[in-house]
């Protein structure tokens, strides 16, 4: 997803607050225009694909060292003409308030917005081995027969879950893990043991 | 050992031949940020306010705030394994303590675990901390009597069985005595008792303990701690689940008796807790609902009607006031909440009159209705009396001559102050009051020095208990003071005083 899934770690709910606005003003200006799926795509992909491999420039937008107006600059040269217009006002805005920096949450919340317009939902699965394509479009058919919802899948994985498949969705976690099942066993022994020594018929000896 | 390996290789096999791979599911959030007992976590969209979450490691909390962004959750147990970024799982519980009788002789935390060492509570029995108090329709009027065992209280401000009476003083004036007081007078009642500590030293509490093991109370006593060193959170709903145990016994039609020492300390607790969570400060800096953080628990307290089985649960909550300041904001409020007040006033403690309750501002408001027919027989006006002659003293102390009325009063209010003197943990039956404060309000005590008051109560009672005890059975099992009982305790009253009388001629003769 972005910066500001839980499940990466930091959050900070000031930049999630204000992330939430601004996704609210480009995703309707998009709406306007007619092309809010390209709109997003465009901003997903400068934000996530061509960002982090130019360091400096996200350095640059991030830097309330640089002016609003070569910040401008910047965008002007960059994306006009290849984004479009809506795309590059979005970006202008984000400049000329000093908010460039937060593109990233500001283009996930705006995802996230969208969807939930749309009445999608997105949702996260892990496993424990990456999923072919087949069988990724089988787990989300699956998982939307399920919730009754369209999803917006995203994919991760994690080794430590060792097998089965943990869904997210929104804050809602559906764990068929064999990590969670190995500890819910656990706890049932442990909660077993307990409660055998309280009815005093624990009779391990060693 | 391989016998050992075998059974529990039996118990794994039988464990897992039974597991059913459910999915867990579950609704998560993040910890933002914890401190002071406190934690912000992001997430758990759909926690409900008051509903009880769980960090790793089992450590309960419970949703306190409920923001746009973020929920303020407070943390009970040891917030300090609690970190940032740890998952935060909601349970779609209320936060629940065991209740029933594995609790009764037990020293408990506030979450229900033991503290005394005995072994885990045994029990199925449990009820959730906060629930709402019986309504209008599900009590009925205060009628029984709650013998504290303690005359000047059970004289003058008598306290009945689902009544809240509030002790009120500064430090050092009794409080807690009188609560333990009250409950070592339930040995033979069948009430259950329950102690809660909020803010105490733990020394206090365990010298409470100790002398409720001393007088066989802790046989129907539960005693809830959280003491100073506890985290807020803690303090905060101790009082809630005593009340929660307590309650147990009142909807199954039994009596209990609820002391919470002292509600002055949980509302401090709650400040520094609402604080935190940034709820804005009001008087004192206490939060806005601080009146009705006490007032939703003392409400809980009852006398249920017949059709629910009749039980009932009284409350003496304690309130420390500073420098007898009672227009601070938590005294007035809780004086307004409870049903009368018992006012402890260091001065009298001083000079030596214990318990020192100042009669003139102590007042129960329904505990009249409470009292047995005998009890108010006699001690009816003794409260305006003694107030009145509170005021008398203080005039006669400008060292005038005062006319033979007034030094009759004088006398009489004095004799009456020695007779409402009582010694900490030795309380007294309702018939044995009955009879002193009949002796001391009828002026048959006007002709004895101040100073052997205490010592005639002592030689009458025995002399009752001895030689007349067709008397004493004859009101104990009425309660009722009539008038041929009247006629023979006059008699027993000039006997004993002709038995003494000659009893000191004789002492006298002995010494010369």
């Amino acid at each position: 997803m972005s910066d500001q899934n839980p499940a990466a770690g930091h959050v900070d709910i000031a930049v999630d607050r204000v992330a939430k606005i601004y996704a609210q003003a480009v995703v309707e200006a998009a709406d306007a225009a007619g092309c809010r799926r390209e709109v997003l795509a465009e901003l997903g992909s400068l934000a996530r694909d061509v960002l982090p491999k130019v360091p400096q420039a996200a350095a640059v937008f991030a830097s309330p060292k640089v002016p609003a107006e070569e910040k401008a600059a910047v965008i002007d040269k960059v994306a006009k003409g290849r984004l479009r217009p809506t795309s590059v006002n979005a970006l202008h805005v984000l400049a000329r308030h000093g908010r460039l920096g937060m593109l990233g949450a500001v283009v996930a919340a705006a995802e996230r917005l969208a969807d939930e317009r749309d009445g999608r939902k997105q949702a996260t699965f892990t496993t424990a081995v990456p999923l072919d394509d087949a069988e990724r479009a089988r787990v989300v058919a699956e998982i939307e027969r399920a919730v009754k919802s369209p999803l917006t899948p995203t994919f991760a994985v994690d080794p430590a879950l060792i097998g089965g498949l943990v869904v997210r969705i929104g804050d809602t976690i559906y764990d068929q893990s064999v990590a969670t099942s190995l500890t819910r066993l656990g706890g049932r022994l442990h909660q077993r043991n307990i409660q055998a020594i309280q009815n005093g018929e624990y009779s391990w000896r060693t | 050992m391989a016998h050992l390996t075998d059974e529990i290789a039996s118990v794994l096999r039988e464990e897992i031949s039974r597991y059913e791979s459910g999915i867990d599911v579950r609704e998560v959030g993040r910890v933002l940020e914890v401190g002071d007992g406190i934690a912000r976590v992001w997430g758990l969209s759909g926690v409900m306010a008051g509903e009880m979450v769980e960090f790793p490691g089992g450590i309960t909390g419970l949703a306190f705030n409920l923001e746009e962004n973020s929920v303020g959750v407070i943390i009970l147990g040891d917030y300090l394994k609690v970190t940032e970024g740890d998952e935060v799982k909601s349970t779609g519980r209320l936060l629940s303590v065991p209740v029933g009788d594995a609790v009764i002789g037990r020293v408990l935390d506030p979450l229900g675990n033991p503290l005394d060492g005995k072994g885990p509570i045994v029990t199925d029995l449990r009820r959730p901390v906060e629930t709402l108090a019986p309504g209008v329709a599900q009590r009925s009027p205060v009628r029984e009597p709650l013998q504290t065992g303690i005359k000047a209280v059970d004289a003058m401000t008598p306290i009945g069985r689902g009544q809240r009476e509030l002790i009120i003083g500064d430090r050092k004036t009794g409080k807690t005595a009188i609560g333990i007081d009250a409950i070592i007078n339930q040995k033979h009642s069948g009430v259950k008792c329950f102690y809660v500590a909020v803010g105490q030293k733990d020394s206090s509490v365990a010298v409470a303990i100790d002398t409720l093991h001393k007088y066989g109370a802790m046989d129907y006593t539960t005693v809830i701690v959280s003491g100073a060193s506890t985290a807020a959170p803690l303090q905060y709903i101790a009082p809630y689940s005593g009340t929660a145990m307590a309650e147990h016994f009142m909807y199954n039609g039994q009596h209990a008796l609820i002391v919470y020492d002292d509600l002055s300390k949980q509302a401090t607790a709650y400040r520094q807790l609402s604080l935190l969570m940034r709820r804005p400060p009001g008087r004192e800096a206490y939060p806005g609902d601080v009146f009705y953080a006490h007032s939703r628990l003392l409400e809980r307290s009852a006398k249920l009607s017949k059709e629910l089985g009749g039980g009932s649960l009284t409350s003496l909550p304690i309130i420390e006031t500073l420098e007898g300041e009672v227009s601070a904001y938590i005294p007035t409020n809780v004086i307004s909440i409870t049903d009368g007040q018992i006012y402890l006033q260091p001065d009298l403690f001083f000079a030596g009159q214990r318990p020192a309750m100042n009669a003139g501002i102590s007042v129960s408001r329904v505990g009249g209705a409470a009292q047995t027919k005998a009890m108010k027989k006699v001690s009816g006006g003794l409260r305006l009396d003694l107030a009145s002659f509170r005021e008398l003293e203080a005039f006669a102390q400008l060292g005038t001559d005062l006319d033979a009325a007034t030094q009759q009063r004088l006398d009489r209010g004095y004799r009456m102050v020695e007779l409402l003197k009582q010694g900490q943990y030795a309380p007294m039956e309702t018939v044995d009051q009955v009879l002193s404060i009949y002796a001391g309000t009828r002026g048959h005590l006007d002709d004895v020095k101040r100073d052997e008051v205490a010592d005639w109560e002592k030689g009458f009672l025995t002399f009752v208990r001895d030689q007349v005890p067709e008397l004493r059975a004859r009101i104990e099992s009425s309660k009722e003071l009539d008038g041929e009982s009247e006629r023979q305790l006059e008699a027993a009253i000039a006997e004993f005083k002709r038995q003494r009388a000659a009893g000191a001629g004789r002492q006298l003769a002995g010494a010369r």
